[in-house]
């Protein structure tokens, strides 16, 4: 929790710089924008955040994200009756990433494949798939009605200057995962049997745990996190192409271990990962505005996972 | 311990041999937290000799040992090697000075080579690389003149576990070992592995080096060394020159008489059978039977590695046992998992509290209710309140001294972290428990309390199965005490009604 106040203190101090350097950061506009951009990877990390608790790692996120584009999009741009209508693509696109999900989990559990290399083999054979369906073709999505959810806002409120900020439906769809996340990490027993699974296995599996199911668990709320950003990722882009989303797993994973998620198990939470995904948004979305390089933000992101991270081993060392 | 000693005049006698001292203790002493695992040992090791160190698990032997290569630092006494102290701070200290150790399991490469495991951390180089064809021949000599036949050029996991404490032994040879100590070295070997051991222990020893050799078994000391101290609750009773004493002695001074307060026992009036094997035969274990009842305490008394535990893992379905058959409350069961085990009523607290017992980075309060998530919850969420208020109890009942049901596990006392594993238990309204080590490395304190707490459950009604190596309290506190030997129940008693010489030596099988 303490780790969780000093991450939003950095960004609330990240704003404020961005504030008073630029004056195109504070506006509704940008912050809206912020929020639409920073929506996805929140959503990636939360559920990346459920396989590292365990101990394991889920390195197929944005694999998954990018060939569920693909696949919503090739269903809505087919004729295939109710799964061609959206509820329909996407419920099917969602029962995909269960299914990605169960195989990880089978490759993890029942064939007892490290997690790094059963989700590292998905990322790559995934991506082939999907250019493999589609011929390396990219589906143009013509539903408006789609693409459109990605532009609208629900509710908003007066912005400092007098203008009209707008919260994006897509940050409405981080609070749909984050909630129904953090009731799970927090509140019911398989929250607590991840952490102790995360902390030694053997332990849990002694006090009755379900160690394989737990483990189950994990992974599908990773891929199913995962297949929900595919689905946004079409409306956003308004495309579907599996190679999209590329390298968003390690933009998870930084967000989450910014977060204080422990990539040794055992320790991690909602909030933080959600923290983390903004912080780096912001850093992306402030360098811009600064028109600073570009590729000075890889530099940034690359510096911030060194410190928090030392700042973490440090805390974890005192114990 | 709270007893004074029994074999008090002959004590302190050190019976030298009259060779130079090369490794002298004086006063050694070790607290971990609020254990006293070393007290005040006096001991000297003489240059060349072989020198058995007996006792009891929990004697102390393997805290000598870390203390000696290292590993902990001690709490006061004096070091002098060969007449100079030393701090022996650090493991890379104690090797630098010629003192090595070879531990009952080999921790080597498993993945390299016997001539890389040889040569691991001193290289030969030639020109900035390594100079492989050398390492591989001089290894290979080395192997011959030890009397070795292995290829030097063996991945070392291709070989048995008694090669590789071969090769150990060899690796620490050639890096100039003065002083050599072996815990346990014979525990996995085979007769033949043993005597190439042996060989190889004999051959060092007119090399001038010293041996310092800790093992369970008696007739080995017998067989192979000049001197014994025999260490008792962390202290040194005495030593003695293997040609001027016996087994028998050795057994008397090994275990402590005293009756000790600490061992609260109350009589429950026996009720019905709760859990009953018959044959029972399976991996590390054959021919099990054994018979719980309703207010008593089964007692699995033997060495290490008797089949103890792998007799209850398999009872509580970590293992399916392969002859024989289970009556739980007298209908045959086949117990396939540990939930299934837990779901009839069997609670299983194991042996090692960090690797089994524990999540060790989590709470006490989430460790104390792993067990009972499931009752704590109203549908599919857990009651905050519920969880807090059972691990509050919990720590209130068992005493657990910790500075909130939040702290991590780590932050407790072994101690503590035992009444977590216990304590996990007891909230989960079992009708047996089996208790597999549950007083290692606790003070005698907490092992009170512990017992205390195994009176309470039998009031209950539950019965208990206790695994000990810690003969005092399996035969004080068993109501049915079990021998194990090799896998199998060598011997029976009931409450007391042997003596612990008898016990012991069926244990060992002297």
């Amino acid at each position: 929790m303490l780790l969780g106040l000093i991450l939003l203190l950095i960004m609330l101090a990240m704003w404020l710089v961005l504030s008073f350097e630029t004056n195109t950061f504070w506006t509704a506009n940008n912050m809206a924008n912020l929020l639409r951009q920073g929506a996805m990877i929140a959503i990636l990390a939360i559920g990346e955040t459920f396989a590292i608790i365990t101990g394991g790692i889920d390195l197929s996120v944005g694999a998954v994200a990018g060939f569920v584009s693909m696949a919503v999009a090739w269903l809505l741009e087919s004729n295939l009756g109710l799964a061609s209508t959206i509820a329909g693509a996407i419920t099917i696109s969602l029962a995909i990433g269960v299914l990605i999900g169960l195989f990880h989990a089978f490759g993890v559990v029942q064939m007892g494949l490290p997690p790094f290399i059963m989700t590292l083999a998905t990322m790559y054979a995934l991506r082939g798939i999907g250019l493999y369906i589609t011929n390396g073709a990219t589906i143009s999505i013509t539903n408006d009605a789609f693409t459109g959810f990605s532009r609208a806002s629900f509710l908003g409120f007066p912005w400092t200057d007098g203008t009209w900020f707008q919260i994006p439906m897509l940050f409405w769809m981080v609070v749909v995962v984050a909630a129904p996340a953090y009731i799970l990490l927090s509140h019911t027993r398989w929250g607590r049997y991840l952490f102790a699974i995360g902390s030694n296995k053997e332990a849990a599996r002694l006090s009755g745990v379900n160690v394989n199911a737990v483990t189950y668990l994990a992974y599908v709320v990773s891929a199913v996190c995962a297949a929900f950003v595919g689905v946004l990722l079409a409306m956003r882009i308004g495309i579907g192409l599996a190679t999209q989303a590329d390298g968003w797993e390690l933009q998870a994973i930084a967000s989450s271990v910014i977060g204080g998620t422990s990539l040794f198990g055992a320790v991690g939470s909602v909030h933080g990962p959600l923290i983390g995904s903004f912080i780096l948004t912001t850093i992306n979305n402030g360098a811009n505005l600064l028109n600073w390089n570009p590729f000075v933000q890889r530099i940034i992101t690359g510096l911030l996972i060194i410190i928090v991270v030392y700042f973490d081993t440090l805390r974890t060392r005192k114990r | 311990m709270v007893s004074t000693d029994a074999a008090a005049p002959t004590l302190t006698s050190a019976a030298p041999l009259g060779g130079a001292p090369i490794l002298e203790l004086r006063k050694l002493d070790k607290h971990f937290g609020g254990t006293h695992a070393l007290k005040a040992v006096d001991l000297v090791f003489e240059e060349g000799e072989i020198h058995a160190i007996v006792g009891e698990n929990g004697a102390g032997k393997s805290t000598l040992i870390k203390l000696l290569t290292g590993v902990f630092p001690r709490s006061a006494g004096e070091v002098l090697w060969r007449g100079a102290p030393v701090a022996l701070a650090t493991p890379h200290e104690s090797i630098n000075l010629g003192i090595n150790a070879v531990h009952q399991e080999v921790v080597l490469c498993p993945h390299l080579t016997v001539a890389a495991n040889i040569f691991l951390g001193d290289e030969e180089m030639r020109g900035g690389f390594l100079d492989k064809r050398r390492m591989a021949r001089d290894a290979q000599k080395l192997l011959d003149e030890l009397g070795f036949s292995l290829p030097a050029d063996a991945i070392l996991s291709s070989l048995t576990i008694g090669q590789q404490q071969l090769i150990a032994t060899a690796r620490a040879e050639r890096r100039g070992a003065k002083f050599l100590i072996f815990d346990e070295p014979t525990s996995y070997l085979t007769r033949q592995e043993a005597a190439a051991l042996f060989k190889l222990i004999r051959r060092l020893k007119t090399d001038g080096v010293t041996i310092v050799y800790i093992s369970h078994r008696l007739e080995e000391v017998f067989e192979l060394c000049d001197r014994v101290s025999v260490l008792r609750d962390g202290a040194l009773v005495g030593t003695r020159k293997v040609s001027e004493t016996n087994e028998a002695d050795l057994i008397a001074m090994m275990i402590n008489r005293r009756i000790e307060q600490i061992y609260h026992k109350e009589t429950v009036p026996i009720g019905a059978t709760i859990l009953e094997t018959e044959a029972l035969s399976g991996l590390g274990f054959r021919d099990i039977s054994v018979r719980v009842r309703e207010g008593e305490i089964i007692g699995l008394y033997g060495l290490v590695g008797a089949g103890r535990s792998e007799f209850v893992q398999s009872v509580f379905g970590r293992h399916p046992a392969t002859h024989g058959r289970v009556l739980w409350q007298g209908r045959e069961v086949a117990i396939k998992n540990e939930r299934q085990a837990m779901k009839l009523g069997i609670a299983l607290s194991p042996e090692s509290r960090r690797d089994q017992g524990l999540c060790l980075n989590l709470g006490v309060g989430l460790n104390i209710n792993l067990a009972i998530f499931k009752k704590l919850s109203l549908g599919p969420l857990i009651s905050l309140a519920r969880e807090s208020a059972a691990a509050d109890n919990q720590i209130r009942d068992v005493q657990i001294k910790t500075s909130s049901r939040a702290a991590p596990v780590t932050s407790l006392s072994g101690g503590n972290q035992q009444k977590v594993v216990i304590g996990k238990w007891l909230n989960h309204g079992a009708k047996l428990f089996i208790f597999d080590e549950p007083t290692v490395g606790v003070d005698v304190g907490t092992k009170a309390e512990i017992y205390r707490l195994f009176a309470s459950l039998l009031r209950e009604g539950a019965g208990v199965i206790m695994i000990s190596s810690y003969l005092p309290e399996v035969y004080e506190l068993a109501d049915t005490l079990h021998v194990f030997r090799a896998g199998m129940i060598v011997a029976t008693h009931g409450h007391k009604d042997a003596s612990h010489e008898t016990i012991l030596t069926e244990a060992i099988g002297a």
